[in-house]
C-alpha cells in the first residue's frame, strides 16, 4: 500500500510509446498533467497570514491593483507603445485616403 | 505490538474518545500494522473472529480482525484485496460512526484516504494488467455513504457534530468523481449539501476542507462553462490556500488564470515569478494581449495547442483571443489620435499589418462584434465603411464590464 499513491504512479508504463515525435515537439511542462490531483494538504487549518490573504491588507481577494491587490493587474493600456508596428500604422493613416469604398487589397 | 496488546490500546481509544489515536491505530502503514502481518501468517475472517470476536464491544472486534486482514493484504501488495476488506473494515466502523458523535473524524479521515488510496493502486494494477476494475467507483460510492453519515447527524451537540465531517467528505467524493472521469454525479451530492440548511457555513470549518471544496466546485463549475461563478471560488480557493502548498496553488491558477484574464485582470509579473510552470505556459499570451499582437497569440495558441485541449483551457484562451483584438483596435484609435470617426479600411489594415489576411467584410464584422459585446462603444455606417466612436469611453477598461462572462 502506498499512502501516496495519487503521486507515486509508475511514471509512464501505461503509456505505449505512441507518437514520439509530436511528444517531443510539444513544450514539456513540469507540473501540470492532466491526471495529477489536487494533494491532500500537510495541515488541516491556518492562519491568514500564512495565505495570500496577507498581503490584501483587508481588500478582497482578486480585486486587483486598483483596490489594492499587486497580484493582478486591471489596467494595461498604454498609449505610448512605440514599435514598429504604431509606425507601420501611422503610415497607413497618412496615406491619402481612397473614397471610403471597399476597393483595396 | 501483539495483536492482544492493539485491541486493548483500541478498547482503551474508543473509551477516551481519541480520534487522531484511533485514525493511527487503523492505518495501514503504522507500525504496528508490520507486527501484525508477522503475527499472522494467513490469517482468515473466521479464523479471527472465532478467536478474537467479544473481545471488544461490537463493532470493533470486528473493526480489528478487518484491520488485520487489510494489513495482511497491504504487505503482500495485494491492492484489490485490500481494498476489498478496507470496504469491509469502514461498513463495520459506520455502525459505530451512525449512532454516536463526530469523535472520530479524524479516524473516518483516514479510512477514506486509504480506501481511496488503495482503490487507486488496485485500479492501476489491474489496469496494467489488462484486468478491468473498478475499485475506485466503489469507493466514491463508500465516501457518498459517509457524507450521508455525516449529514445526519441530529443528536449529537454543536461542537461535537458528525456535521463537521461533511466538507472533507465531499472534497473526497469530488476527488473520486473527477479520477473516473464521472463529474455529472457530482450533481446529487451538492444538491443533498445545499438543500439541507443545517449544515454549518463553510467558513466555519477547517482551511484545508474549504480550500478543497472549493477548488472542485470551482472546476465543476469551469467545465459547466458557468465561469463567473468558477472565478469566484477559485479566487477563494487561491487565496485561502496555504502558501506552502505550492503543487494546489499551481492547479488553482492554471484554471483561474485564464478566467481572470477573460474578466480583465492580467496576473502581475510578481504573481508570476511565483509560478515558473504558469509563466512558461501563459507568458506568450499576457504579452500577446497588452501590446494588442494577435500573430503572437495565435502562434501561442497552436504551440501549446495540445496541453491546452489536455488541461480543457483550450475554449477560454480562444475567447480570451477577444481580447487581443481589442487591444490591436485601440491601438488604431489611439494612433488616429483617438478621433471619433476612422474608416473601416484602418481596422482592415492593422489586421493586415498583424499577418491577418481577411477581406474587409470581414474586418467590419469583427469591428462590430468588438462593439457589440461592449469592448468599443460607437457605431458603424457601413454605406460610409466608417466607425464612429463614442467620443468618451470608446475603448472601456477591460475590467469595468457589468457581465465580462455573458458574451462569450
Amino acid at each position: 500500500m502506498s499512502s501516496s499513491a495519487s503521486t507515486s504512479k509508475p511514471a509512464d508504463v501505461s503509456k505505449p510509446a505512441e507518437q514520439p515525435k509530436e511528444e517531443a515537439a510539444q513544450p514539456h511542462l513540469g507540473v501540470l498533467e492532466e491526471d495529477d490531483e489536487f494533494e491532500e494538504f500537510a495541515v488541516a487549518d491556518w492562519d491568514d497570514s500564512e495565505t495570500d490573504l496577507a498581503h490584501l491588507n483587508g481588500s478582497a481577494p482578486g480585486v486587483a491593483k486598483s483596490g489594492g491587490d499587486k497580484l493582478w493587474e486591471d489596467n494595461w493600456d498604454d498609449d505610448d507603445i512605440e514599435d514598429e508596428f504604431s509606425v507601420q500604422l501611422r503610415n497607413e493613416l497618412a496615406k491619402p485616403k481612397p473614397s471610403g469604398d471597399a476597393m483595396q487589397h | 505490538m501483539s495483536f492482544s496488546n492493539f485491541l486493548v490500546q483500541l478498547g482503551e481509544t474508543v473509551q477516551a474518545e481519541s480520534g487522531p489515536n484511533l485514525a493511527y491505530l487503523l492505518r495501514p502503514t503504522s507500525p504496528h500494522g508490520k507486527d501484525l502481518v508477522k503475527e499472522f501468517r494467513n490469517p482468515t475472517r473466521d479464523f479471527l473472529i472465532e478467536r478474537y470476536g467479544g473481545s471488544l464491544e461490537s463493532p470493533w472486534d470486528e473493526i480489528a480482525v478487518q484491520y488485520v486482514l487489510v494489513t495482511s493484504h497491504v504487505a503482500r501488495k495485494r491492492a484489490g484485496e485490500a481494498f476489498k476488506e478496507q470496504s469491509q473494515l469502514i461498513s463495520q466502523f459506520f455502525r459505530y460512526f451512525t449512532s454516536n458523535t463526530g469523535w472520530t473524524l479524524p479516524a473516518l479521515f483516514s479510512m477514506l484516504r486509504d480506501l481511496r488510496d488503495l482503490a487507486y493502486d488496485a485500479d492501476f494494477h489491474a489496469k496494467y494488467n489488462g484486468q478491468k476494475s473498478e475499485c475506485m467507483e466503489s469507493a466514491a460510492g463508500i465516501v457518498a455513504k459517509a457524507f450521508s453519515n455525516c449529514m445526519t447527524d441530529r443528536t449529537s451537540s454543536y461542537n461535537d457534530s458528525r456535521r463537521w465531517g461533511i466538507y472533507y467528505v465531499v472534497g473526497l467524493v469530488l476527488k473520486c468523481y473527477f479520477r473516473v472521469k464521472r463529474i455529472s454525479l457530482s450533481k446529487n451530492i451538492l444538491r443533498a449539501l445545499n438543500a439541507n440548511p443545517d449544515v454549518p457555513a463553510l467558513s466555519l470549518y477547517p482551511r484545508s476542507h474549504q480550500v478543497t471544496y472549493r477548488y472542485y466546485l470551482g472546476m465543476i463549475s469551469f467545465l459547466n462553462e458557468d465561469y463567473a461563478k468558477a472565478e469566484q471560488e477559485l479566487t477563494l480557493a487561491f487565496y485561502h490556500c496555504h502558501c506552502g502548498a505550492k503543487i494546489n496553488q499551481e492547479r488553482i491558477l492554471y484554471c483561474l488564470i485564464p478566467l481572470r484574464i477573460l474578466r480583465g485582470h492580467l496576473p502581475s509579473q510578481e504573481l508570476m515569478q511565483r509560478f515558473p510552470v504558469l509563466n512558461e505556459l501563459f507568458a506568450q499570451f499576457i504579452s500577446a494581449i497588452r501590446v494588442g499582437d494577435i500573430s503572437s497569440y495565435d502562434a501561442a495558441l497552436d504551440k501549446w495547442e495540445r496541453k491546452l485541449v489536455e488541461l480543457n483551457l483550450w475554449l477560454t484562451l480562444e475567447k480570451a483571443r477577444e481580447l487581443c483584438i481589442r487591444g490591436l483596435f485601440r491601438r488604431v484609435w489611439v494612433a488616429a489620435e483617438k478621433g471619433t470617426r476612422i474608416p473601416v479600411s484602418m481596422f482592415h489594415c492593422s489586421l493586415r499589418i498583424s499577418g491577418i489576411n481577411v477581406a474587409q467584410d470581414e474586418a467590419e464584422c469583427l469591428v462590430a462584434n468588438m462593439i457589440y459585446k461592449g469592448y468599443m462603444r460607437g457605431y458603424i455606417s457601413h454605406e460610409k465603411q466608417m466607425v464612429v466612436l463614442a467620443s468618451t469611453n470608446a475603448f472601456p477598461r477591460l475590467a469595468d464590464r457589468p457581465a465580462p462572462y455573458a458574451l462569450l
